[in-house]
This record gives C-alpha cells, sequence and structure tokens, in this order.
C-alpha cells in the first residue's frame, strides 16, 4: 500500500473519487448528477493515460500499471456501447467496476518509468495490448450484466434482456481476445521467433479463450433453459481473466517471456 | 449411432472438450516453456493434436454443410492452425545435417559460418544453411543517461541490437542485411533472429562482443498464419452473428 503523491498519482486518486461519486450518486438515485459524474470521471482516467504517456514517451502499456490505467480509460466508450446496443444502463456497475481497476494502479502499482526495451519496440505492441485491454474489460462486463440471470431466474423478460445483453458483450470481448491472441502469435514469430512458446501466460491466455468458447458451445446447446449456469460460466471466464492478468504476471510460479509486472 | 455422434462431436460434448482443453492449457502453465514444449512434441500429444485437429475439420465441414459459415471458419481456422503445428515439429523430427529445421551461430566481428549449433551452450552441431552468413559488424546501441541512471550507477538501457551481417547464396552476388531484434531476416526458407549477445574474453584477456542468430525453418508457417486469418474470419461472423439480436429495450435496475 503507498500514495503516489505526483500528478499522476493526483489524476488517478481524481478518477477513482468520481467513479465512487456516480456509483453514489446512482445509490441516491441522481440519475443525471451519476452521469455527469462518470463522464468527468472517463475525461479524468483518459488524461491520466495520456499524461502517462507523455511522460514515459512511449504507449502507455509497457507494464500492469499502464495496463489497469488503459482499462479504466475503456470502461466509459464500452459502458456506452451497451446503452446503444442493449438500451441497459450499466453506469453504477462499470464505474464500480472501474474503482476496482483503478485500486491496484493508485495504490499497489509503482509508476517507475521504463524505456521500452528492443523487443517492445514493433509495430504490433499496441494493437496486441489494447485488443487484450478492451477485451478483458468487455468480458469483465459481461460477468457483472450477468447478475440478473443469476438473482431472478424466474423473471423471464429480465432473463432474456440479460442473456442478450451478456452474449453481445462476451462475443464483443471474444472478438478481442482471438485478436489479440493471434496479433500476439504474430508478434512473438516476428520477436522471438515461434508463434507459440509454452509461456505460462499464453498458455492462461489460450485457457481463458477456451472457456469462453466453452461458454458459446454451452449456450448455443442448451439455451437459456439455465440461466444460472450461464452466469456462473461468466464468471469463471471472468475468474481466468483475473489470473491471467494478476497472479500469472506477479507470481515466480510462471516465470516466463511475458513477465513484466 | 446418431445419437453417439450428436454427444461425442456434437455441441453438448464441444463445451466439455473446450473445457477439458482448457484444463489441459492452466496444467502446461505449471511446468514452464521447455518442459511443457518438450511434452507437447512427443508422439502421443502429436497423435493426440492430430486427433484433434481431424474433429475440428470434420466439425467445420459439417457447419459448412448446414450453411452456418461463421462457426465453419472459426473450426477449419484452428484445424489449419493445427495442422501448420503439426508440420512445423514434423520438420523439427526429420531435420537433418543438410536440412536443420533450427540451431544458433555465435558470432564475433568478421567471423563467417554456415554451422548451426543448439543445446544450453550452444556446443551440439546440427547443421548447415545452404548460405554463409558474415558478420560485419555488431552494435549495440543505448539511450541516453538520465539522471535516474546517473543516481542508480548504471548504464542506460539498451534501446537496439543490430548484427549487419553479409548473405551469399550460391548463384547470388552477396547483400547486406541487418538482423535486429522485431526484424528478422529471412533466406532460403530461414528466418534469422538476433537472439542473443554477449562479452567474452579473447586470449589475451581483452574483452570481445559476439551476438548469437538463431535461425528457424518453419514450413508449416503459411499454414498457421492462413489459419489465423481463417480463425478470425471466423469469429467476426460469429459475432455478427450474435449482434444481429434483439434485445428487448428497457431499463435493469442497477
Amino acid at each position: 500500500m503507498m500514495v503516489k503523491m505526483t500528478l499522476q498519482g493526483g489524476l488517478i486518486y481524481l478518477t477513482l473519487v468520481l467513479f465512487v461519486a456516480t456509483v453514489a450518486a446512482r445509490r441516491c438515485g441522481w440519475r443525471a448528477v451519476g452521469r455527469g459524474f462518470w463522464g468527468a470521471g472517463f475525461a479524468a482516467a483518459v488524461a491520466s493515460v495520456v499524461w502517462r504517456g507523455l511522460h514515459t514517451g512511449h504507449p502507455p502499456m509497457q507494464n500492469l500499471f499502464e495496463f489497469f490505467l488503459c482499462m479504466a480509460a475503456a470502461l466509459w466508450p464500452l459502458s456506452q456501447w451497451s446503452r446503444w446496443k442493449n438500451g441497459i444502463d450499466t453506469d453504477a456497475r462499470d464505474a464500480l467496476l472501474g474503482a476496482l481497476i483503478l485500486f491496484p494502479a493508485g495504490f499497489v502499482f509503482g509508476e517507475e518509468v521504463r524505456r521500452l526495451p528492443p523487443a517492445l519496440q514493433s509495430p504490433l505492441f499496441v494493437p496486441h495490448v489494447a485488443s487484450y485491454v478492451a477485451g478483458y474489460v468487455m468480458l469483465a462486463r459481461a460477468a457483472l450484466m450477468a447478475l440478473p440471470l443469476m438473482c431472478a431466474p424466474g423473471d423471464a423478460a429480465r432473463v432474456r434482456q440479460a442473456d442478450v445483453a451478456t452474449r453481445q458483450t462476451a462475443a464483443a470481448g471474444f472478438v478481442l481476445l482471438t485478436l489479440g491472441l493471434l496479433l500476439g502469435s504474430l508478434w512473438g514469430k516476428i520477436c522471438w521467433g515461434h508463434y507459440w512458446q509454452w509461456d505460462p501466460k499464453e498458455m492462461w491466455s489460450l485457457a481463458t479463450w477456451l472457456m469462453y468458447g466453452g461458454y458459446f458451445h454451452y449456450r448455443l446447446k442448451n439455451g437459456v433453459r439455465a440461466p444460472k449456469t450461464l452466469a456462473a460460466l461468466l464468471w469463471l471466464g471472468l475468474l481466468f481473466v483475473v489470473l491471467t492478468l494478476t497472479w500469472i504476471n506477479v507470481s515466480r510460479l510462471f516465470a516466463g517471456m511475458h513477465n513484466y509486472a | 449411432m446418431n445419437l453417439f455422434l450428436n454427444r461425442v462431436a456434437g455441441l453438448g460434448g464441444a463445451a466439455w472438450l473446450c473445457w477439458l482443453l482448457a484444463l489441459g492449457a492452466v496444467a502446461l502453465a505449471f511446468p514452464g516453456p521447455e518442459r511443457s514444449g518438450a511434452f507437447m512434441a512427443c508422439t502421443l500429444m502429436q497423435l493426440l493434436s492430430a486427433g484433434l485437429a481431424l474433429l475440428l475439420l470434420f466439425n467445420g465441414l459439417r457447419a459448412a454443410g448446414r450453411r452456418r459459415f461463421d462457426s465453419a471458419l472459426l473450426h477449419l481456422g484452428c484445424a489449419c492452425v493445427l495442422a501448420g503445428w503439426l508440420a512445423g515439429q514434423h520438420a523439427v523430427r526429420t531435420a537433418t545435417l543438410d536440412r536443420p529445421a533450427s540451431g544458433a551461430m555465435v558470432m564475433v566481428d568478421g567471423d563467417t559460418s554456415d554451422k548451426l549449433w543448439d543445446g544450453p551452450y550452444l556446443t551440439n552441431f546440427v547443421g548447415r544453411v545452404p548460405f554463409s552468413v558474415k558478420l560485419e559488424k555488431f552494435f549495440v546501441e543505448r539511450y541516453e543517461r538520465n539522471a535516474l541512471d546517473r543516481d542508480a550507477g548504471r548504464d542506460a538501457p539498451v534501446r537496439e541490437y543490430r548484427s549487419r551481417v553479409t548473405i551469399a547464396e550460391p548463384g547470388k552476388p552477396p547483400y547486406v542485411a541487418n538482423v535486429r531484434v522485431n526484424h528478422p531476416a529471412y533466406v532460403r526458407g530461414f528466418h534469422i533472429y538476433q537472439m542473443s549477445w554477449g562479452e567474452n574474453a579473447d586470449q589475451f584477456g581483452r574483452p570481445v562482443v559476439y551476438t548469437v542468430l538463431q535461425f528457424i525453418r518453419d514450413p508449416g508457417l503459411p499454414l498457421v498464419y492462413a489459419g489465423f486469418v481463417v480463425l478470425f474470419a471466423g469469429v467476426l461472423l460469429f459475432a455478427a452473428r450474435i449482434f444481429r439480436a434483439k434485445t428487448p429495450h428497457g431499463e435493469v435496475p442497477s
């Protein structure tokens, strides 16, 4: 636990406060106020990413700290997408997710600047990481949107809405996950000489991809007969995402080519 | 029989197979890249992978027969990637001294060689490449040393490793190529990578900088890349189909 007494830290804490304020405003039923806080939080999150990029002199996607900053900034546009696509208001849940994402960036990860090593100097660096940033955010949101499947399995209208919304969100996340995996594989071939290295991070990413593959197969076979199972599968997928992002990066147990935390 | 096929190759089995494979991937994350790679190169795992590729091919064709083209492309793409990987593994197994699949050269400025070496200390001779490589000069360029580097009493981090080589293929005039990280050279089926470097002392104790160039021949690569394209096209079609479903609009309390 450490507090960052820098401009970067200030921007992160400002975003964090605005995200929490969004949740609080929605709890009190102030919809417009919540929407204002949520938009302001997005602006602060973008400022945080932009400042990090200017400060380090490279796209801010090198380590977990920068990855988490990008995820927080990606939340708002993806949330708007759900509003437009599914007519679902996910502001409060997404702001809460944003606060959870930013907490480690604000208080756990260091903000030390490291210049890009030769391996990361590639045109594939940004698309590979950006796909995973947006993909992981989408999959986390899919799990949150699955709450009605779990809590109100008897309410047919809500189940149908939540099923379509989660499936579409998870599909968007799955496309991005696939793109990230394939771009990473291509980059691995160009940089390391092999498109697949049996690296622990690669294996966990593939496992995550297969978990969602299982979810889609299950949904195609069984429909919404068992909404609780669908929700459980999405949460299980999210568990894999969280493990891939945190444990695999940080743990010495999984030493590999992706260690940079 | 029909029920059996539906059970084994149909969707119910497919979800379980996905989860089983995910479990396998997780299990392979624990032993580390070298041991997992060696395990997957064993005959049994190659045969199982070939079986999986056939299953994917069968399901892809079946989906195409039912005009489910997203599913068809997804499964055929996966099968194609697996087939490409198996072809690459076959090249590794059937490598000879005349046709090695991979190996490395350790060179100092001015060295010429066509011999590849393998093993933890690059002491196993694995064969010759059908061209010769002369290291003109190896460059290590660093970032500018900043205040942080000075405080820590260290050199600035490396910005670029570059081996400038002259490549002589039989029947062709020699030409110069720059091998850098993320910029491999490609000569006669071999990708040439800037893999490593180091400092050693010569017989008089003077420091000598050497570079390690990695050579990899993978005839399965076009199949793998083709599989990537097909797989991604399939995923896009799949998502597009799911996006067509209409949500019953209305607010869900949060």
